[in-house]
């Protein structure tokens, strides 16, 4: 009985897995998401960037007159799914490229036999760790270091304040931010006074910005995301620390509008532009904000754009790299993508070339505060 | 030894019916072999999942005792031959067995304090095991790589030729996988086995008829841990890449699922269960979104209908028909 | 070591001295001495609750217990249960303690977990004494009636080649006939030379099989009784009634 049950599923398996359509007149790109697990928030808006983008590129007739379809895989955040989705994106879709999310591990798992099959890979997180693997792909994150050059050189240049403290969260990201944030300190002459741990479902963290306080700092520079950065605005007035200010991370816009209630103009945020559009200043990073704003607000009103833009940006630099390339086939866009001139983005400007494949080599990031109930740049 | 004629566990004439999940073992793995390196992939690792299972079986079906934490020896066993091969050169199969050495060894010493612990307490106990080897993965960088991973793997091989296409691997991975069950099977049919059954029979019942369970618990507890190392390398080679996600409590849950779907405590409810759970998902893909909640349904309504899993399933049919055949 | 001031013939088969044990802060068994001679069907008769199976566990060691355990007058206080097996001690629990899920051949050979080369003979002997088990030899112990599986537990702890064979109350939940059928096979294995101490509640079929009874309450044995020297159960009955 059980056997005849598994060649019922295996029969089944042929053909969900022998389902192919037919691959003319269309680029297909594949993409490894995180639907679910921990990648989830940043990899449904990486989703739904790409398909803005796909809406918008076909509009304009595809990648040289092939419609572009997007196919997204759930990896569940996790690699060994990553790995199935991969295959089978390759395998049974044939796709031509993958952009996949920021689940880095099922990126990496994949890395070597997408290499293999020779197909770019356009990435949301960090690129693989072996050279062989860069070579095939490219990442769209930005480097950690700009998130706290920025608000460092924020306090530099406009506060008095020279003594801080680090909030920070044990992921591996905060981390990495954390120890960037030890050692570019001087360069801004700023010291840093505390160093401070919380769990991001801490739901009082009044201890550990006490101590700062107690230790002279005069801002608290918040390493990590999500709920705990409003906790943290809300521990601080609580405290009546009435001239402590409070730097965040890069997040959700919602998460910048809660604690910019709680703190006012003594919270501020790291945020590329495309999450304070409406006092950019005129010139290509507005027109690509507005670019995608035009297909992504009416879809998503409510939604905070910055992770959507990212994606957005990395099917533009696509379209470019195609455009050069002439071609849709996998080697020649991946040699084109190095050809991409200098390309401003919503999210950042991209500058990718044979020796870089992390595009974002200038710091994309402005400092935003919450005021009259919207997010506007903090002068 | 006494002759099988007389005394033998398994009832008469269930014999020529051993051969027949082998034969469907084959006959997935052949369906794969002329399929594409999706499918190939899919199977290898229902193949590397009923390798683990086999051994977990050991411990959870033929011993009746709980263990969260076997993904530590798998953890073990993953790193060591990304190590070992990666940084050192190793010979893959050498790596293979030297971790599972050193995972003997590690259950020896994890397994002495915590196996005098029962039920909850030892689902517990081995449950936090899992997680210390877990957090070891994520914050011993120097030489995890931690949440980073370790890639460079080089894939399985024999004397210096090396499985190059996953079509190969799928091959090796269906003998390495025949073969646990093999051994398996044999241990479980021996004086070893027969203890093992009787500690998950009455813990009390065996000790009074002289079955050292203590001795037995741990001895079951350290092949469950060679079972688990060695399906954590073998992963480590299909991929050629591994993290902490790899060896976290989806591991845990993923390998519940299988033992309790293709029935614990059997032969062959690993390996049905492996191929069931790893094949399903793929099977409806084409839910989209709806795919999760499909594939646990369909988990439930089988759980439903086959409470003693889908192998324990057989072995009703097999009695029903014995019994039609005494009737006759 | 033998046990002092006792020649090697009246050494008995088991001898305990001062044995006790605890659940927690109750002493459910107090200090107790015993002794059973070679061949001797000994019976601890006791009301519900007196320490029966306390006691029977503390010799075996599935309980914790205190005081010394001699076993033809070798110091066995220390060993673990599964090692009293190996120099013959075997208990049959209360409730039979079987492998319900396994067929009644299953049981059986891991009965003869420690003598696998006399499985067979052994399995022969078991089927002499119950012919029942043959009959059901591929049946699963859980489908048995409660007087079958009260002769596989004996059967199985008979192909532990038992010195002393300890049972605790074989003939609860049974069928008067069928109980009496059962205490009449232990009587037939103590011809056979097999040492028994014996647990029962009723004292009827105690007083019919054994020579010497204990009469424990409380948690202590109060008197040790030729059956010989028992005109009525009206003797018994004031020990348990404290």
């Amino acid at each position: 009985m059980h056997k005849r049950r598994m060649l019922i599923c295996a029969t089944m398996a042929v053909f969900a897995f022998s389902g192919k359509v037919s691959a003319e007149e269309v680029f297909k790109i594949g993409s490894s998401v995180g639907l679910t697990g921990y990648a989830a928030v940043v990899d449904r808006a990486w989703r739904d960037g790409l398909a803005v983008a796909a809406e918008a590129l076909n509009e304009k007739g595809g990648l040289l007159g092939k419609k572009i379809q997007v196919i997204t895989e759930d990896n569940h955040s996790q690699p060994q799914d990553a790995v199935v989705g991969y295959r089978k994106m390759i395998s049974s879709d044939e796709v031509m490229l993958f952009n996949s999310g920021c689940v880095s591990a099922g990126n990496f798992a994949a890395a070597s036999f997408v290499m293999q099959a020779k197909l770019p890979m356009y990435l949301c997180s960090i690129l693989p760790q072996r050279e062989n693997e860069q070579v095939w792909a490219f990442s769209f994150l930005a480097p950690p270091k700009f998130e706290i050059e920025s608000r460092y050189r924020y306090l530099k240049e406009k506060t008095g304040i020279r003594k801080i403290g680090l909030l920070y969260d044990p992921t591996p990201y905060a981390l990495m931010m954390k120890g960037l944030g030890e050692e570019l300190a001087k360069d801004f002459g700023l010291e840093i006074v505390a160093q401070e741990t919380y769990k991001a479902d801490d739901a009082d963290m009044t201890v550990q910005i006490g101590r700062i306080n107690a230790a002279g700092g005069g801002a608290v520079v918040k390493i990590g995301q999500g709920g705990s950065t409003v906790t943290a605005a809300k521990n601080i007035k609580q405290l009546g620390l009435d001239k402590m200010l409070l730097l965040s991370s890069n997040d959700d816009g919602s998460i910048f509008s809660q604690a910019g209630e709680v703190l006012g103009d003594r919270f501020l945020f790291v945020a590329p532009p495309v999450q304070l559009p409406k006092q950019l200043q005129p010139g290509p990073s507005k027109d690509a904000v507005d670019a995608f704003l035009k297909y992504w607000k009416p879809k998503y009103p409510d939604r905070d754009p910055a992770n959507s833009a990212r994606a957005w940006d990395s099917m533009m630099v696509l379209a470019k790299a195609v455009e050069i390339a002439s071609s849709t086939e996998g080697k020649a866009i991946r040699d084109a993508t190095e050809k991409v001139p200098a390309y401003t983005g919503a999210y950042a400007t991209f500058n990718f070339s044979d020796k870089q494949h992390v595009g974002i080599t200038e710091n994309p990031f402005l400092i935003g505060k919450f005021a009259n109930g919207e997010l506007v740049i903090a002068e | 030894m006494t002759s099988h004629a007389t005394i033998s566990i398994e009832p008469a004439g269930i014999r020529w019916q051993a051969m027949l999940p082998v034969v469907a073992v084959v006959v997935v793995a052949g369906f794969g072999l002329l399929s594409s390196d999706y499918v190939v992939t899919v199977l290898g690792f229902a193949f590397i999942y009923t390798i683990f299972c086999t051994g977990l079986n050991f411990f959870m079906g033929y011993t009746g005792q709980a263990s969260f934490g076997q993904s530590a020896f798998a953890a073990i066993g993953g790193y060591g031959s990304a190590i070992l091969c990666a940084d050192y050169g190793w010979e893959p199969l050498l790596a293979l067995f030297a971790t599972m050495a050193l995972s003997g060894v590690a259950a020896v010493i994890v397994g002495f304090p915590t196996l005098r612990l029962r039920g909850h307490y030892l689902a517990m106990a081995t449950f936090a095991l899992g997680l210390i080897v877990y957090e070891v993965t994520i914050e011993w960088t120097g030489l995890t790589q931690g949440y980073m991973g370790y890639s460079g793997i080089p894939p399985l091989g024999i004397a210096g030729y090396e499985l190059v296409t996953v079509k190969q691997q799928l091959v090796a991975l269906v003998v390495l996988a025949l073969f646990g069950v093999a051994v398996a099977a044999r241990l479980r049919q021996s004086r070893f086995g027969r203890a093992l059954a009787s500690i998950a029979g009455s813990e009390s019942a065996a000790l009074a008829l002289g079955v050292d369970i203590a001795r037995y618990k741990l001895v079951a507890f350290v092949i469950a841990a060679l079972y688990a190392s060695a399906a954590g390398s073998l992963f480590a080679h299909f991929i050629g890449f591994i993290s902490p996600e790899v060896f976290g409590v989806t591991m845990v849950v993923q390998s519940f699922a299988m033992l309790y779907l293709g029935g614990i405590g059997t032969m062959w409810g690993p390996t049905i269960g492996a191929i069931i759970v790893s094949v399903l998902p793929e099977a409806l893909r084409g839910l989209k979104e709806m795919q999760d909640i499909g594939y646990t349904a369909i988990l439930i309504f089988i759980l439903i209908f086959a409470p003693r899993g889908l192998a324990g399933l057989s072995a009703l049919f097999g009695r029903v028909r014995g019994r039609v055949k005494e009737a006759a | 070591m033998s046990a002092a001031g006792t020649t090697a013939a009246s050494v008995p088969l088991l001898e305990a001295r001062d044995i006790s044990a605890s659940y927690g802060h109750v002493q459910a068994l107090k200090p107790t001495s015993l002794h059973i001679a070679e061949g001797e069907l000994v019976t601890i008769l006791g009301p519900n609750g007196a320490g029966k199976t306390t006691l029977m566990r503390a010799l075996t060691r599935l309980t914790a217990s205190m005081g010394s355990v001699f076993f033809r007058g070798e110091d066995i206080s220390g060993l673990p249960t599964h090692k009293l097996a190996r120099r013959g001690i075997v208990m049959v629990q209360e409730g039979r303690g079987l492998f319900p899920q396994m067929s009644v051949r299953e049981n059986l050979i891991i009965g003869a977990y420690l003598h696998a080369a006399e499985a067979e003979a052994q399995m022969g002997t078991v089927f002499e004494l119950f012919p029942r088990l043959r009959e059901r030899i591929d049946q699963i112990a859980g489908s048995l009636s409660g007087g079958e599986q009260q002769m596989l537990a004996i059967g199985r702890a008979l192909m532990a080649k038992p010195q002393l064979l300890m049972l605790d109350e074989p003939s609860l939940g049974l069928a008067p006939r069928v109980a009496f059928e059962i205490l009449s096979t232990l009587s037939e294995l103590n011809r056979r030379g097999i040492g028994i101490l014996l647990v029962e509640q009723k004292a009827p079929l105690a007083l019919k099989l054994a020579r010497r009874v204990y009469v424990i309450s409380l948690g202590k044995i109060v008197a040790e009784l030729k059956t010989d020297e028992i005109k009525s159960y009206h003797d018994l009955a004031r020990y348990y009634l404290h």
